[in-house]
């Protein structure tokens, strides 16, 4: 009989009003805040590279649009290949303005004072330019002494390179000039540009004296406005732009400078965007692996609580308040080291650019990083806390009892929430959904593919076990494939850190291998240009005085598009709904003329055609890069303005251009019998592989031939090396982020599956296994799991780098085996060294200690 | 008549894996009287700890009905049954089972804190100066010897005043001392507040000072000490 009536009078209370979850969450961090160590660390390591990348990003905005007007040193920049006719001139006299002028050449320079010589940019300068900003140089009165004529002026670079002192004397064309100084800060110059290509600065009522603008020499004519207001400008673009576009001229506004330089960050900032996305991501794993241990650990206290009477959300709580204080924590750590490290950035990479970069503090990022931390905090700890509320009670009496899966739809929303997380901060970072959007896709498909080739690797290994082999090397092995171990997820992690190494090693790699073809042999590594049809015989004999190869003796051509089947190009160029591009109608092409195909090339659709007389239709063939941009097939036809001569052709075939390789290529190649007699000058190719006997011909040549420029390709590798350099430092520096956060996973990773270590190993060492086999197991386990990791990693920066080189940055592929290797072999015992630190304890104590621990 | 405060009607429990079904109890019913000692007793594998476990709420029966305190288990929640707990059940584990982050008057206190009581601190302290642990209040489970450690717990599984308290092999990780010292408590703290013992032991000794003793094989109850299996089938039926 039963004889109690008790309605039960349970009140349901909420996360603020339940005092006892508040202080048993207390009670309980006390004693494990060390335990949530990883979970910090991950949080730390992720939220400062996205604060640093982000504040750096904001300070590189703010420094483009403070600083654009001072790099434009005008209002109004208009340029182009030729000089203003008298029309274009009076256009702008009649707007009474203030203007000046440059024009800048390729050209030779030889320092009288060490007899050296290199290729640079040659620049004349009239006017007061900049009108803002102004030229930094040392000693402070150079510039004002070069505009008296006689003097010159060179790049910082450029004069550290070669010794060069004030005082010293150095030969342009035909004219020696006195150096004046060093210019340290230019409108329009510094960064990039003058690594590759160093500026002498000379007045313009020099120029003459050098002769060095000579017919087909490659000429930029620059001028520059100061009008006053941006209304102006924009009305005097509208009133001028067409005529002169149409000219061949374009103009640069202080807009479209923001707008152009705001644009090459964003590619800059999209790709930091990239490394700090993965470092982030990485922290998610490594927040959601280290609370899953958490979880894990808590699991037998938790069901205590649910036998004495705690619901599953009191229990639930407890540990979610844990985690939300500490991720709080964890996100204003790291937001703040983030703002730390943005501040050592701009040391990498103040050579790279043509601004001065400030350290300002972005208190922006600052909030967004904490908010960001604290909401991973919450996302990536909600799926393994949510298993609290399902821990059974009944598993107080059966440690090994699991309950049934049940739904949970808090457990469904953290799924979906989880996974449009990183759409929604992919998004929000790039400020584009479609690039958000594949970043995620990318994401999921690196992760879809290394889970992939995990799977394939360890299918093969389990095919082709080696049952003859030493027992140890079975036994660590055959843990890989132990009962909920966690193999795949570490390959998958530690993976993904691989390969964000071994990609940007190829990115390299492949970008130096465009210029590394001067090592193969018999490949041209000097070219000469500009060369007068008058000069041509003497220097082939100069060549030939030094033993030196003559390779190629090129005739080149220039010449613009003038109609593109039947329409003119200024029409193309108004045609917006075409796939032509306006830049490849505008261009100038240096063309040549042959009847072969030169070894670089390939062709791969058509013919060669020769043209026999006059009358005869021309065929000329094309790069199978330009094909796209000019919209063209077999058969088309296009009439060239070579320099007032119009001439139809028709494409005849398409050619398939190794760029790098043997240099000059071409996109347009001429029968013979067309443009012999068109106006031309020549480029010859040789080789020259000693230093000294370099020094020597290039001295020579300076000397007598002072207008044709010698492009060294030694030199132009040893700058590309320099350039990698420095950009390696800083893509390493941030690819630190995604490993330390890889290994913090890592780590994790292994703590997680230590407790099933820890009891095969108590079985092994009560019958007998030494301390030393124990160690060897847990090492070569560790070093399967790296290689297996690192392997998989390096299979898919394979894929991955392949992608990036055809599509994004079109070149050539090519990797260096040693170099992966490395990367693999670094991968694999940094993995053997955390698994063997994280299980020295279980390596080294005596079995009945743990068993004592365990029971 | 006494007050029944459990009752197991067809009690069954069967575990399914792959292809097997796997019966540890079955078929099992019995009743428990207010203030009534009893203990089940059987071989490993017997089915002894399942039954315990599913009397206090902890688990589900695949048949049959459990009733505690006039509550129909099996038609309650996870939580509701928690709660019920936490109002009229106290536990004693062979392993403690105490909080390892919390000092031993925390552990104690636990149970009435999730109540929402205040000032639940001197009513611990003193259920640990009865349990003879006074001056050990502030220590962690980790500075407490096995004997300690099950003092304290008996204190936290008492401080309810918990109408019927299950007990899973309390002396089972205790030496001969200790696990006398552990019994004595168990039983005076029994007779004082009247509660009702349920108790799964080996130790025969330990189970003939209950009232009634059931006997458990191969998950049937073989054996009732106590009362014709029959006439309680009798009373539930009426």
């Amino acid at each position: 009989m039963i004889d109690y009536i008790i309605k039960l009078r349970r009140k349901s209370r909420s996360i603020f009003t339940d005092r006892w979850v508040w202080r048993m969450a207390w009670r309980d961090a006390r004693h494990n805040f060390s335990r949530l160590f990883l979970f910090v660390a991950s949080l730390i390591t992720g939220i400062a590279a996205v604060v640093a990348l982000d504040s750096l990003n904001h300070s590189l905005q703010q420094d483009i649009d403070n600083q654009a007007r001072e790099l434009l040193g005008a209002d109004l920049v208009v340029d182009g290949d030729y000089p203003y006719d008298a029309a274009q001139q009076k256009a702008f006299d009649t707007l009474d303005i203030e203007q000046a002028s440059q024009v800048s050449a390729a050209s030779m320079v030889l320092f009288l004072h060490n007899q050296q010589s290199r290729l640079i940019r040659m620049v004349a300068m009239e006017g007061e330019f900049p009108f803002y900003g102004k030229i930094e140089t040392l000693p402070d009165d150079a510039y004002e002494l070069m505009k008296q004529g006689g003097y010159a002026m060179l790049d910082e670079t450029l004069a550290s390179q070669y010794s060069v002192s004030s005082g010293d004397s150095l030969k342009l064309g035909e004219k020696v000039f006195k150096v004046a100084g060093v210019v340290t800060k230019i409108a329009g110059g510094g960064g990039l540009m003058s690594t590759f290509t160093p500026s002498v600065y000379i007045s313009m009522q020099d120029l003459k004296a050098t002769n060095l603008i000579q017919f087909g020499s490659r000429v930029d004519y620059r001028y520059f406005y100061k009008v006053g207001s941006e209304t102006r400008v924009a009305e005097i673009v509208d009133a001028l732009a067409a005529d002169f576009r149409s000219e061949g001229y374009s103009f640069e506004t202080v807009e479209r400078r923001k707008e152009g330089l705001g644009r090459g960050f964003r590619s800059i900032y999209q790709f930091f965007s990239l490394l700090a996305f993965v470092a982030l991501i990485l922290g998610c794993i490594g927040v959601a692996s280290s609370v899953h241990i958490y979880a894990r650990e808590k699991r037998d206290e938790v069901a205590v609580l649910r036998c004495i009477g705690s619901s599953g959300w009191q229990a639930f709580n407890i540990y979610f308040i844990q985690i939300f204080v500490l991720g709080l924590i964890g996100s204003v750590v790291g937001a703040f080291v983030g703002l730390g490290i943005q501040q050592v950035i701009p040391l990498f990479i103040h050579n790279l650019i043509p601004f001065e970069m400030s350290f300002t503090v972005s208190w922006k990022s600052l909030l967004m990083g904490i908010s960001v931390g604290s909401v991973v905090a919450i996302l990536f700890s909600m799926l393994p806390l949510v298993s609290v509320r399902f821990v059974p009670p009944l598993s107080v009496l059966r440690s090994d009892y699991t309950a049934q899966r049940v739904f949970s739809k808090t457990r469904l929303l953290a799924i979906v929430l989880i996974a449009a997380f990183p759409i929604a901060f992919a998004t929000w970072q790039t400020r584009s959904l479609v690039t958000g959007s594949i970043f995620f896709l990318g994401l999921v498909t690196a992760l879809c593919i290394l889970t992939l080739v995990a799977i394939i690797l360890l299918w093969l290994v389990r095919r082709y076990f080696p049952h003859n082999a030493p027992f140890i090397w079975r036994h660590a092995l055959a843990s890989l494939f132990r009962p909920n171990n966690q193999t795949r997820a570490l390959m998958v992690s530690i993976g993904l850190g691989a390969f964000v190494i071994s990609t940007l090693t190829i990115v390299e790699k492949s970008m130096l291998s465009q210029v590394e073809f001067t090592g193969r042999e018999n490949q041209s590594n000097t070219i000469l240009f500009d060369i007068q049809p008058s000069q041509r015989e003497g220097v082939i004999d100069l060549i030939k005085d030094h033993d030196l190869p003559v390779h190629q003796l090129v005739p080149i051509v220039t010449c613009r598009i003038a109609e593109l089947n039947g329409r003119p190009s200024h029409e193309l160029q108004q045609d917006t709904t075409d796939n032509v591009s306006n830049w490849a109608v505008r261009r100038e092409y240096r063309v040549t003329y042959r009847d072969s195909l030169h070894h670089s090339e390939k062709l791969i659709e058509g013919d060669i055609h020769h043209t026999s007389d006059g009358r005869d239709s021309i065929w000329v063939t094309i790069s199978e890069g330009m094909v796209d941009n000019l919209d063209v097939k077999i058969g088309d036809s296009i009439v060239f303005d070579v320099q007032g001569v119009l001439v139809k052709a028709f494409i005849g075939g398409i050619r398939e251009v190794d760029w790098p390789k043997d240099p000059p290529n071409f996109i347009f190649v001429f029968p013979t019998g067309v443009l012999e007699y068109a106006p031309q000058i020549y480029v010859v190719s040789t080789r020259v592989d000693d230093q000294e006997a370099a020094s020597r011909f290039q001295r020579a040549l300076v000397m007598d031939f002072p207008n044709v420029s010698l492009l060294d390709l030694r030199l132009i590798l040893t700058t590309v090396n320099d350039l990698f350099d420095k950009l390696g430092l800083i893509v390493r520096f941030l690819a630190l982020f995604s490993i330390i956060t890889g290994l913090i996973v890592l780590a994790g990773s292994v703590i997680n599956s230590k407790f099933l270590r820890i009891k095969e190993n108590i079985l092994l060492r009560t019958i007998g296994a030494r301390t030393s086999q124990i160690t060897n197991i847990t090492l070569i386990e560790y070093a399967w799991l790296g290689l297996f990791a690192a392997a998989t990693g390096m299979v898919l920066s394979l894929g991955g780098g392949w992608l990036l080189m055809k599509f994004f940055f079109e070149i050539t592929f090519a990797f260096d085996w040693v170099e992966l290797l490395v990367i693999t072999a670094g991968v694999v015992i940094l993995t053997m060294i955390i698994g063997w630190w994280n299980s020295r304890d279980v390596i080294s104590t005596p079995p009945l200690q743990i068993l004592r621990k365990e029971t | 008549m006494s007050k029944v405060v459990l009752q197991a009607e067809n009690l069954s429990k069967v575990y399914k894996s792959a292809d097997k079904e796997l019966v540890v109890l079955d078929h099992i019913s019995f009743c428990v009287e207010q203030g009534q000692a009893i203990s089940i007793i059987g071989p490993s594998g017997s089915g002894k700890t399942t039954l315990l476990g599913l009397c206090a709420g902890l688990d589900t029966a695949s048949s049959g009905t459990i009733s505690l305190m006039g509550f129909k288990l099996d038609a309650m929640g996870e939580d509701d049954r928690a709660y019920l707990r936490n109002q009229y059940v106290g536990f004693v584990f062979q392993n403690f089972q105490l909080l390892s982050t919390l000092t031993a008057l925390e552990n104690v206190m636990v149970p009435l804190e999730l109540r929402g009581e205040k000032n639940v601190s001197r009513k611990a302290e003193e259920l640990l100066a009865r349990v003879g642990l006074a001056d050990r209040i502030q220590h962690y489970p980790t500075q407490l010897s096995g004997g300690e450690q099950q003092r304290v717990a008996m204190a936290r599984a008492f401080i309810t005043d918990p109408r019927i308290l299950f007990a899973d092999e309390p002396t089972g990780n205790l030496d001969e001392e200790n696990a006398e010292h552990v019994t004595e408590l168990l039983f005076n703290l029994n007779k004082e507040q009247g509660t009702t013992l349920v108790l799964v032991t080996h130790n025969l000794e330990l189970a003939q000072r209950t009232q009634r003793i059931l006997k458990m094989r191969g998950g049937r109850l073989t054996d009732d000490s106590g009362q014709q299996l029959s006439v309680i089938r009798s009373n539930v039926t009426k």
